[in-house]
């Protein structure tokens, strides 16, 4: 099991420094990017497979383990809209992402040692748990792609347009179009996660009224942006700052 | 059998001198040809481009000067003619021919068009039956060094005009410049080459405004737009995706206010502007707006440098390659040619 996990986050670290290496030296993407996540998100899987066979329920019950959870969504939008979009470059920002949530999955303490069988599950509570979380994959990856949006704005506002980063980069518009889609996509499983949540035997309390704040938000933002329109620069900003502060989501729980 | 190669270029010879040599595109089947019924000459191919004519002739050994003195006169070669001309033989000859077809000799180092028009005039001459053996092998074999040069080196990497530098800055932001709008201000000479770039890459809509109505009209004709009236172009200005703005004013045309009074009918989308007027069109604090990109005339000319500087940088490789290239055929054919 931890063996599974460390190999998971030394594949995507991988694909992370594959990533930069053609950056750096100029030379054309490389296909191994794609295929490290790959394998990556295939031993993720693995893991969480074992990991719910032991609970008997979906994996999400401690932190580490939503860690692993949140790692495989991104993994696994990173894998779609990569292929879809021909967005390779967001593996270089992602599978770091990827890497270090792996690993902080690790640390002692942050994964119970002995996971308990749950024996009463609420089916409603588990399908909005795992929907949320891979709701959460596409929001992150929202923000990355806003990351590298702010990275290319940056650059053509300073004029540094010789490096070989900035020639790596997708075009803006195509990056914007990404930030756009992922966080459609984001919303959307957050809107189905958050019906089974309404449909839970128990539901209400903190953690309840901060998902519903954190699903406004999200409305908004995308209302404002189809509606009056905004400047892809603030729609980055408020994509990055929004799924940071949505992570209080799971300081709730 | 041996080879020499004869030629003038854009170092060599001012234009009227290029142009007294220039053959048409059409005739250089038939002029490889003619040269091929002169005294010792075996075959011939003669290329001639905007920036260079060059003949290169297979001969016999024993009738290697004849054959150039037959050729010279041919061409209609004068005594002051001389100091434009260069030629070169054998392995020279080879090593000249590569560096052509590699772009290393143009005007605009390493650029491609030349790869095409020397493989053009091969083409002429072979269907003419001007070549045989030694020039076929000779230029199949440089076009196969051009395209290793090309691959394993970055001689094309880098832009080399402020026209294509806008282009590619503008593909940057919008991808795919066929839904972009563009509005020219001012319809000179470095507006039009700017925006027919873009036409070329079919951009959706060209608005053109000048002072001078007919000539914006002249303009919005020849690539294919629509005349605005230069007191009208704000209008039109919610409408585009690059402004590029090149007129004689000494104040600034487009001002941050007029940019501010669109940005919400715009829903801020990117605005790319390209200032290549000098003293400036467009105002500093324009390109202080979220979401517009501004780049004026020096910052585009700096990355043409960078572009050159670049690709300069390359000419050792590129020289390697062909040097080692040239070897390797020279071996293959045992000193034969």
């Amino acid at each position: 099991m931890t063996l599974t996990l460390v190999i998971a986050a030394i594949l995507a670290g991988l694909a992370g420094i594959l990533g930069v290496r053609s950056i750096v030296t100029e030379r054309k993407r490389t296909r191994w990017t794609i295929l490290l996540m790959l394998v990556s998100f295939g031993l993720q899987l693995i893991w969480l497979g074992k990991r719910g066979e032991m609970r008997a329920s979906c994996p999400l019950l401690d932190s580490g383990e939503i860690l692993v959870f949140l790692a495989w969504s991104i993994s696994l939008f990173y894998l779609i809209v990569g292929s879809a979009y021909r967005i390779t470059l967001l593996g270089m920002f992602s599978a770091p992402l990827v890497m270090v949530m792996l690993l902080i999955a690790k640390i002692p303490g942050m994964l119970d040692d002995n996971p308990v069988k749950q024996t009463n599950v609420d089916y409603w509570g588990e399908m909005h748990s795992a929907i949320s979380v891979l709701s959460y994959g596409a929001l992150a990856l929202g923000a990355v792609s806003a990351v590298m949006f702010l990275v290319l704005d940056r650059l053509l506002k300073t004029r540094d347009t010789s490096s070989g980063l900035f020639k790596k980069m997708p075009p803006l518009d195509t990056i914007v179009g990404s930030v756009v889609r992922l966080t459609i996509i984001g919303l959307s499983f957050l809107s189905v996660g958050l019906a089974f949540g309404f449909m839970m035997r128990i539901h209400g309390g903190p953690h309840f009224w901060v998902a519903i704040v954190v699903w406004l938000a999200y409305l908004l933002l995308l209302g404002i942006w189809f509606v009056r329109g905004m400047t892809p620069k603030k729609m980055s900003v408020f994509v990055v700052v929004l799924f940071f502060a949505s992570l209080s989501v799971f300081v709730v729980l | 059998m041996n080879l020499f190669c004869l030629g003038l270029n854009h170092e060599t010879a001012p234009l009227e001198v290029r142009e007294k040599f220039s053959i048409p595109m059409e005739h250089l089947g038939q002029r490889s040809y003619q040269l091929t019924t002169l005294d010792g000459v075996r075959e011939a191919v003669v290329i001639s481009t905007c920036n260079r004519m060059e003949v290169y002739v297979a001969a016999e050994d024993d009738k290697l000067s004849d054959a150039e003195s037959s050729v010279k006169k041919n061409l209609g070669f004068e005594v002051n003619d001389t100091a434009h001309f260069y030629n070169c033989r054998s392995v020279e000859a080879m090593k000249h021919l590569c560096r052509v077809v590699s772009g290393l000799d143009s005007m605009v180092l390493g650029e491609t068009e030349i790869f095409g028009q020397v493989k053009k005039a091969y083409q002429y001459a072979l269907e003419a039956t001007a070549t045989g053996g030694v020039l076929n092998k000779v230029f199949q074999k440089s076009f196969g060094v051009g395209k290793k040069v090309r691959t394993e080196t970055t001689i094309q990497n880098g832009q080399t005009s402020v026209g294509s530098v806008a282009l590619d800055l503008a593909e940057k932001i919008f991808s795919d410049l066929k839904d972009s709008t563009v509005m020219v201000i001012g319809a000179g000479e470095m507006s039009r080459i700017t925006v027919q770039s873009m036409v070329l890459r079919g951009v959706k809509k060209v608005y053109v405004t000048n002072r001078s109505h007919d000539k914006a009209v002249a303009l919005a004709n020849e690539v294919g737009g629509e005349a605005v009236r230069f007191n009208d172009w704000s209008k039109v200005l919610a409408t585009v995706d690059v402004v590029i703005s090149s007129t004689g004013s000494t104040e600034p045309v487009v001002r941050a206010s007029d940019i501010e009074a669109v940005r919400k009918k715009r829903k801020y989308r990117p605005l790319f502007m390209i200032d290549i007027a000098v003293p400036r069109d467009i105002e500093h604090g324009v390109g202080e707006i979220e979401e517009v990109y501004l780049y004026d005339l020096d910052t585009l000319q700096k990355q043409v440098d960078e572009g050159h500087a670049r690709r300069k940088a390359q000419v050792r490789e590129c020289e390697k390659i062909i040097d080692a290239e040239v070897l390797k055929i020279a071996n293959q054919q045992n000193n034969h040619v």
